[in-house]
């Protein structure tokens, strides 16, 4: 059975809806904990979930990159593993620099909350394959550092390696490009801001989310 | 009396009869610690000492859904399946008006902890927020701090804030009202926490963060009013850190659910004073407690310090000695501290030593039972109608009356509000703040909790009474038209200076309101909490009441919508005639017949949970054009060819709902059963307005216009007081 690591950070807080899903989706889960190095081989797949991990301290992401679990997930991925992100899981993984650029706090400095449209810009063949490019999707947004930054040559440089993943057809927070989600250049490695795991029934509000893992 | 006598009366807020009362239970003069135990213990805040004498009264309320009614920091109510609610509702009134962000953002921590303390994972909070007018001095500051000290905290926490109200008004220029209610659930096999210390030989530990100067004297400047030096009162506001409280949530379950605790209650009000006195005085024990073992922020403390530091994120627990190693490592884990600091006792004395010298020795039951309880002056309640305007909306003309409401402060989109709130953390929200009514969904049944707060100010100024029934009635019928029924109330009673009897009347009678309310809608009243002197300048505010309510809905799913979502579907209105409310003015004729409501509110539950509605809402003030406007804000517009006047579609009644079908005879078969099966086909009338459909509202030759129009109005109210949102 698929067998899914999801790691936690103090201050994490969407671990546990996380988890559900991957539950749901009929593979086995188990929390990483921060302080813990793990055995990379016994995953298939890892989720870092979002959250506030380490009180946003620093900088959101700053102190958990630097945490020993970081540090088994960053040779889980440089053997080609795959990992997700997801809100503040994407900041973690931007300041591991396991992938390119920064978010920072939101044009209009507030938190937002909202339902976000997002239009899939590349495919993604380990992290919710079956959308097409140039597809629409739904998912919920809630964070105060969501707007993605790169500097103009390593913004270009993820142009042409086609590692933007997703765009909000409306750019709530001042994104560069309205970039939602990036991945690496192996592409193995995929984060983005919106919450899949809140729209995974339709009594959520949309199902979109069910399909990213 | 000496002069230094008199101003350590006044520093420790305690009169002079009081001071005697101390006298007499001690059999001697207070001594050191003792005046801030006593100052503490017995403020109105802690001790309840307006109010106890008619709080009893919602025992009247309790049935056996109950689990546990008094004594806890919150009732449980069990909704059967193992799933079981706490919950509770709190001010924050005084520390958010003189700084906002910590103010509201301590408030919702402190309300957090009132439930997981017992064992139950916060699963929502909902907010009740009552501003002064948006001109008013730093009123615009004051509405940003306090909705980003809300967001700040609870999107940190993981806790989503699925729901709640704001309202405006001038009575709150100078004095805001912050309340916060908190959700927490206990899934089939969570264990329920008490709080009374047993166990001779027992640890007391202390657990989260550390102790710093920070709110001393809090709760004692609760219980006063305001004046010119309010400012100098800042220091009194706690600091809160979301972080902390997140990971004192998560060990405190932990230790909870493995059965490694005796007891636990949060350090909220007065701090380890409070905690550690009413946990020995509800177990009939005593404690020996070191407080020089107390982790400490700054070492410069001193003992009264110590005692009364509103520290944020503190909890204290008694265990057995056997489980403090399990505790610590449970707590280590999360980064926090558990210290011992004391023992449990079989005499019944609290005991408090500073290295090796005892500070004192108390019967906890003096300062905890032995509050004073003041019987302040009030009236029985006449039922005084004043004539209080309740639309603010100067136009009679009906386009200009609905496109200046649809602006106002009263009626314009919340959203800007809300959006800086994260609705869906915990991953149960199928309706948060952006629906009339917050649904969550029981992961154990599958069905639906529905979260409400109520009390509309506008009401309590005419008829203190009226407004406080209303203040459950209303949010009940809210969750009804959903297809929800209301199961439990909690309330948060914000009122002024109850030392003068109009207001102590107006209390009196809204307790007796909400008892009755609660009584007939078979809803208990399971919690709550009184702010009294929210008094400036000898200014009070409008006496309000707010409600929270939880109801269950078999499932979560078609639920009628807010909205018109289809063309062509029959949209009717259903009026309980019981009380007719004039267009500007209040002429009431009759009483409310409370068993007639309950059987409109059932009438309007088996609607709401037929499948017959494709949409539902419950008409607030503003009348019914302003009602149809608001359910066209998706787009879909509406006609009505009815020969009404302007004043049939802008007068206010107190309970109307709009039902909308595309079954109309099903519809109708079914609402004329129900209204006979309740006995209240004479009580209610019934219209059928028109159809939904097209881009505009239309409403007889009155109105017609478009809907995209009304749309930006409504949306554009707030939004210049939350930049950038």
């Amino acid at each position: 059975m698929t067998k899914v690591g999801v790691l936690r950070f103090p201050g994490t807080n969407c671990d546990r809806d996380v988890f559900s899903w991957v539950e749901a989706r009929g593979f086995e889960a188990e929390y990483l904990w921060h302080l813990d190095l793990f055995e990379e081989k016994k995953y298939d797949l890892l989720v870092v979930p979002g959250g506030f991990s380490y009180g946003d301290y620093l900088r959101s992401g700053a102190l958990a990159a630097l945490s020993p679990a970081m540090k088994s997930l960053r040779r889980f991925a440089s053997a080609g593993g795959p990992v997700l992100g997801i809100c503040n899981g994407f900041q973690i993984l931007c300041e591991s620099h396991l992938l390119p650029g920064a978010l920072v706090k939101n044009e209009g400095r507030r938190f937002v909350d909202d339902w976000s449209e997002l239009e899939v810009v590349n495919e993604n063949s380990k992290f919710g394959a079956q959308f097409k490019k140039g597809q629409h999707l739904k998912l919920p947004i809630a964070h105060g550092d969501g707007r993605f930054y790169a500097p103009a040559d390593e913004l270009k440089k993820i142009y042409d390696q086609n590692q933007v993943w997703l765009r909000y057809v409306n750019n709530h927070n001042g994104s560069l490009g309205g970039i939602a989600g990036i991945m690496n250049e192996k592409k193995n490695v995929a984060a983005l801001m919106p919450h899949p795991e809140r729209a995974i029934y339709p009594w959520m509000g949309g199902q979109d989310g069910w399909g990213f893992l | 009396m000496s002069l230094d006598f008199q101003q350590k009366l006044k520093h420790y807020r305690i009169s002079e009869s009081e001071y005697q009362k101390i006298c007499e239970l001690l059999g001697r003069e207070p001594r050191s610690v003792e005046w801030a135990l006593f100052s503490a213990l017995w403020s109105e805040h802690c001790s309840y000492k307006s109010s106890r004498a008619h709080l009893k009264k919602f025992a009247q309320t309790i049935n056996p859904t109950v689990l546990n009614a008094a004594g806890e920091n919150a009732g449980v109510v069990d909704l059967g399946f193992g799933e079981r609610i706490a919950f509770k509702m709190e001010s924050h009134n005084h520390p958010s008006f003189i700084e906002p962000y910590q103010g509201a953002a301590t408030g919702v921590g402190g309300i957090l902890r009132d439930i997981f303390t017992m064992g139950a994972r916060p699963v929502a909070i909902a907010d009740y927020l009552c501003f002064g007018e948006t001109e008013a001095a730093r009123m615009p500051a004051l509405m940003d701090g306090v909705v980003r000290g809300i967001s700040g905290y609870g999107n940190c926490v993981g806790v989503p804030t699925v729901t709640g109200q704001t309202n405006f008004d001038s009575s709150y220029n100078q004095n805001i009202l912050v309340n916060a209610m908190a959700v927490g659930l206990f899934r089939p096999n969570d264990r329920i926490a008490l709080s009374s210390a047993k166990g001779v030989g027992n640890l007391v530990v202390y657990v989260g963060a550390k102790t710093g100067k920070d709110g001393v004297h809090g709760a004692a400047m609760a219980s006063e009013s305001f004046d010119e030096n309010s400012e100098a009162k800042k220091p009194n506001v706690q600091i809160g850190d979301p972080y902390f409280e997140k990971l004192l949530i998560e060990s405190c379950l932990q230790v909870i659910q493995e059965g490694l605790v005796v007891s636990i209650q949060d350090m909220g009000a007065a701090g380890l004073t409070s905690s550690s006195f009413e946990m020995a005085s509800k177990g009939q024990v005593g404690l020996d407690l070191h407080l020089d073992q107390v982790p400490l922020r700054d070492s410069s403390m001193t003992p009264e310090e110590i005692l009364l530091s509103e520290s944020q994120e503190r909890m204290l627990l008694i265990c057995e000695p056997s489980k403090l190693e399990k505790i610590k490592a449970h707590f280590s884990r999360w980064g926090l501290d558990a210290s011992p600091i004391g023992t449990v006792q079989s005499e019944r004395r609290v005991r408090l030593y500073w290295k090796t010298e005892l500070l004192t020795e108390l019967d906890p039951d003096l300062l905890v039972e032995n509050a004073p309880i003041y019987q302040r002056e009030f009236k029985a309640w006449s039922f005084p109608r004043k004539k209080e305007k309740i639309q603010k909306v100067k136009s009679k003309n009906l386009p200009n009356h609905l496109m200046e409401a649809l602006e106002s402060s009263d009626h314009a989109s919340r959203k800007p509000i809300y959006r800086q709130y994260d609705q869906r953390v915990g991953a149960m929200t199928a309706q948060g703040s952006d629906h009339d009514l917050a649904i969550l969904r029981l992961p154990d049944s599958g069905r639906g909790l529905a979260v409400a707060v109520g009390c509309r100010p506008s009401l309590m100024k005419v008829d203190a009474y009226l407004g406080a029934l209303d203040a459950v009635i209303y949010p009940s019928l809210q969750m009804a038209v959903k297809g929800a029924k209301a199961c439990a109330v909690t309330d948060c009673l914000n009122f002024g200076n109850p030392e003068k009897p109009e207001i102590m009347s107006e209390f009196v009678a809204s307790v007796e309101a909400i008892t009755e309310a609660s009584k007939i809608l078979h809803a208990p009243v399971i919690s709550g909490n009184v702010s009294f002197y929210n008094e400036t300048k000898g200014v009070n505010i409008t006496s309000t009441p707010a409600t929270g309510l939880i109801g269950i809905r078999q499932d979560v799913e078609r639920i009628p919508s807010d909205l018109f979502e289809n063309e062509g579907d029959s949209v009717f209105c259903l009026s309980f005639q019981a009380v007719q409310v004039g267009l500007s003015e209040r002429e009431f004729s009759g009483q409310l017949n409370l068993e007639k409501v309950a059987g409109f509110q059932k009438v309007l539950m088996s609607l709401g949970s037929s499948g017959l509605l494709k949409a539902s809402q419950m008409v607030g003030f503003g009348g019914l054009g302003l009602a149809l406007a608001k359910m066209s804000l998706k787009g879909v517009g509406f006609e009505s060819d009815l020969s009404w006047s302007e004043d049939d579609w802008s007068e206010d009644q107190l309970y109307r709902a709009l039902l909308v079908t595309d079954r109309v005879q099903d519809f109708e078969l079914l609402l004329e059963r129900e209204l006979q099966a309740a006995g209240i086909e004479e009580d209610c009338e019934f219209h059928e307005l028109g159809l939904t459909g097209g881009s505009q509202l239309k409403l007889g030759s009155w109105v017609q216009i478009s809907v995209e129009h009304l749309k930006s109005q409504h949306q554009n109210g707030l939004k210049n007081y939350f930049e950038g949102v």
